[in-house]
């Protein structure tokens, strides 16, 4: 009988807490319909209570036959799983938490910000513009020492950008960070990449296939993306 | 029979190739399909919704047949970067990068393609002739053989063999089923229109779109994966090849083809389940049966092989419930549907007695695209095996920027690419701890169809359970499914497991 590792009951743990959420949720939506006297929670509640077993089945498997517990299957997964390196710490986790939550302060806190501090309308751009700063910063000073989790919320942060500052200003900046993430250093190649990167992008969806993509709603970045719409199409 | 048909394909052929209009449009549609199909980040869908409007332009004749030569060739494409780079053109693809990614980081990239192109032909030109010879005997069978407790049944099935594929054991390959199942149910209920889990967000009111999910898991967290390795040291560049399988290596996979196009063709012609499920049947099946089962996932020709024929024929036996019943089975047939509509015409049994022209000018069309997959194909695959030349932190930023346009676009809202990105971490963290990403699609995807079949079967037996014993299909596939379950828990449990080695 195999010992049950600390990894195997956070994961264990991590769908229990997560079927016990969604099984509470589901009496916000417990209503009848008339003709379907199961309603609209039987097909939910039944996949949550599959997902208890079967986290609880993985659980004894792992108990019993520890490293090698489970039967069947095929390898796809295999070469994909975590090696023991500094990147299954706790503390490496931590921070990647915090970096993946960057991008989400921005959707929130000027939206909060100006409920609570009644900022007028044309104060709106600033204020979004200086909480991009602050947390692009605080982004740098964080993700600085960890390359993977900074990789990991860039994408998300240039998300979450793009709607006030839309693709065209953005894109150039997104292209350069993951290149310089991914370990390019030289200055002229990311020059000469970077550009041909963004034509080929512009010239294939916005002039050849007039894709609308987001022109952002903040100035400039607004009037830059609608120049460069006017431009390309 | 077989004499009338063949006379009505001549009839066909000569229509679509007597016509200069005609033959621009099917070229136009074959090297469309398989460019969109094969860049990473679009898709033939892509390509579909962006021409649909200018069908209007077109004759209702050269406007399906255009639709359903993109369908043929697009479904090959997207193989092409589920090999190349694990980004599945289209969820039928998703079986092909199991097998077809790991070839490609062992060099053998052309073999995949090769073998990917071969089989797709053979697949997608054997379900046309079965198209053209059997539509209406197989659609009437079919049609009435299975009604919604069937299809909920079928995609039970599925589900319990897919367990076993992509995961590193059996409970995570379950536990990946069921968290796709549960994206599914974000949205409104398909029967009474009730909100479920919109934790009051407007957008989750309309569900989580599958386009930017299914990026998100695969293309998005590949790159992750690869940035690991890259932080890690453990980063392999592909080796690139083109040395294309010989005839003789294909050969030996020649029962692994024919059980693939029978299952192709099987579930292509059932509506909703179409050649996605097509595609993972006929993997699971080819893994179930290969003396060299525990290698499926590391890079074996014969999943490449098994999944392509399998979601090729399902092509053709797709167009059966379309034109015969007007029930489209995917994404792409029912843009078809949209086609007809444009053209005041309504596809179902009385096209074939007012525009039989149209049916075998599309029947023709088909069986010549799929046909033309073999020459194309390996020109197209040739040219663009060179990709891999291009060093990962160029094409890294190239594919994220792709995939960001591709999610926008469906439905023009910044969101859709904010969920494509947290799919991406979450694609990237659950494959660290051994779950299918392949898994947790296949289940967002067959999860609506699954729920609303269940719906309406338990409306059609009363509620009563007991009513499936009367319907000796959907029994024998719940069956089936329970024992696939069953058969995996007590191997978990019981059954003596060999010793891991320090080595």
């Amino acid at each position: 009988m195999g010992k049950l590792s600390k990894g195997q009951l956070v994961e264990a743990a991590f769908w229990l807490v997560l079927v016990a959420i969604f099984f509470a949720y589901s009496f916000e939506f417990n209503n009848e319909i008339e003709i379907y006297k199961y309603g609209a929670t039987l097909w939910p509640r039944t996949i949550l209570v599959l997902i208890a077993l079967a986290a609880i089945g993985q659980l004894l498997d792992q108990r019993k036959n520890g490293n090698v517990a489970s039967s069947n299957t095929m390898a796809a997964a295999h070469e994909d799983s975590a090696q023991d390196t500094e990147l299954n710490s706790l503390g490496w986790y931590f921070n990647t938490f915090i970096l993946l939550s960057l991008p989400f302060i921005y959707m929130t806190l000027p939206d909060l910000l100006v409920k609570q501090m009644a900022i007028p309308e044309e104060g709106v751009a600033k204020l979004k513009i200086i909480c991009a700063a602050v947390l692009l910063i605080a982004y740098l000073a964080i993700g600085w020492r960890n390359h993977v989790g900074a990789i990991l919320a860039l994408p998300i942060f240039f998300a979450a950008l793009m709607q006030d500052m839309g693709f065209y200003a953005l894109a150039p900046v997104f292209i350069i960070g993951i290149m310089i993430l991914m370990g390019e250093r030289r200055v002229s190649r990311m020059a000469l990449i970077m550009p041909l990167l963004y034509g080929i992008l512009l010239a294939f969806f916005v002039s050849l296939l007039y894709v609308g993509l987001p022109t952002g709603n903040i100035s400039p970045f607004y009037e830059f993306g609608s120049w460069m719409v006017k431009t390309f199409q | 029979m077989i004499a009338e048909t063949f006379n009505n394909f001549l009839g066909g052929t000569a229509a679509l190739f007597g016509d200069p209009m005609g033959v621009l449009i099917f070229f136009g549609g074959v090297v469309g399909g398989m460019l969109f199909g094969a860049i990473p980040g679009v898709s033939m869908l892509t390509l579909a919704a962006i021409l649909l409007p200018f069908t209007a332009h077109l004759s209702a004749e050269h406007g399906i047949m255009l639709f359903s030569v993109i369908y043929c060739t697009g479904v090959y494409g997207g193989a092409i970067t589920a090999i190349l780079f694990n980004i599945p053109g289209a969820p039928e693809n998703a079986p092909t990068a199991f097998d077809g990614y790991p070839m490609t980081l062992k060099g053998e990239a052309g073999k995949a393609v090769g073998a990917a192109v071969m089989c797709s032909a053979i697949g997608g030109t054997v379900s046309c002739i079965v198209m053209m010879l059997a539509t209406a005997a197989i659609a009437d069978w079919a049609i009435s053989a299975f009604g919604p407790p069937e299809i909920f049944a079928l995609v039970f099935f599925g589900l319990a063999v897919a367990a076993s594929v992509g995961a590193k054991s059996f409970w995570k390959g379950w536990l990946s089923i069921m968290a796709g199942l549960m994206i599914a149910v974000i949205g409104l209920d398909p029967v009474g229109g009730i909100e479920r889990y919109n934790f009051d967000m407007p957008y989750l009111a309309a569900g989580i779109h599958f386009i930017p999910t299914i990026l998100g898991f695969f293309a998005v967290s590949e790159i992750f994966v690869q940035a690991e390795k890259k932080a890690t040291g453990s980063f392999k560049a592909p080796k690139l090849s083109v040395d294309f399988p010989t005839f003789k290596e294909l050969w030996m996979h020649k029962i692994a083809v024919i059980r693939s196009i029978f299952i192709g063709f099987f579930c292509g012609i059932l509506p909703g389940i179409g050649a996605t499920l097509a595609a993972f049947m006929g993997y699971n099946e080819a893994a179930r049966w290969s003396k060299h089962r525990a290698e499926f996932g590391t890079g074996r020709i014969e999943g490449v092989i098994s999944s392509e024929t399998a979601n090729n024929a399902a092509t053709g036996a797709a167009m059966i419930p379309l034109l015969a019943l007007g029930l489209p089975g995917g994404a792409l047939t029912a843009m078809m549907v949209g086609v007809f509509q444009m053209h005041d015409m309504e596809p179902g049994p009385l096209v074939f007695i007012n525009s039989p022209d149209l049916v075998w000018v599309v029947f023709a069309a088909m069986f010549f695209a799929n046909l033309s997959i073999l020459l194309v194909g390996f020109l197209e695959a040739k040219t663009i095996v060179n990709l891999l030349r291009i060093p990962f932190q160029y094409l890294a930023p190239m594919i994220l920027c792709l995939a960001t346009v591709g999610a926008y676009a469906v439905r023009g809202l910044t969101i859709d690419v904010i969920v494509m990105f947290v799919a991406g971490v979450a694609g990237f963290f659950l494959r660290r701890s051994g779950y299918s990403v392949a898994g947790i699609v296949l289940g967002l995807i067959l999860g609506k169809i699954g729920e609303q079949t269940f719906a309406q079967a338990m409306q059609m037996l009363h509620f009563e359970f007991s009513g499936f014993l009367g319907r000796p299909i959907a029994f024998g596939l719940l069956i089936a499914g329970f024992i696939t379950i069953f058969a995996s828990v007590y191997g978990a449990f019981f059954k003596k497991k060999p010793q891991l080695t320090e080595s």
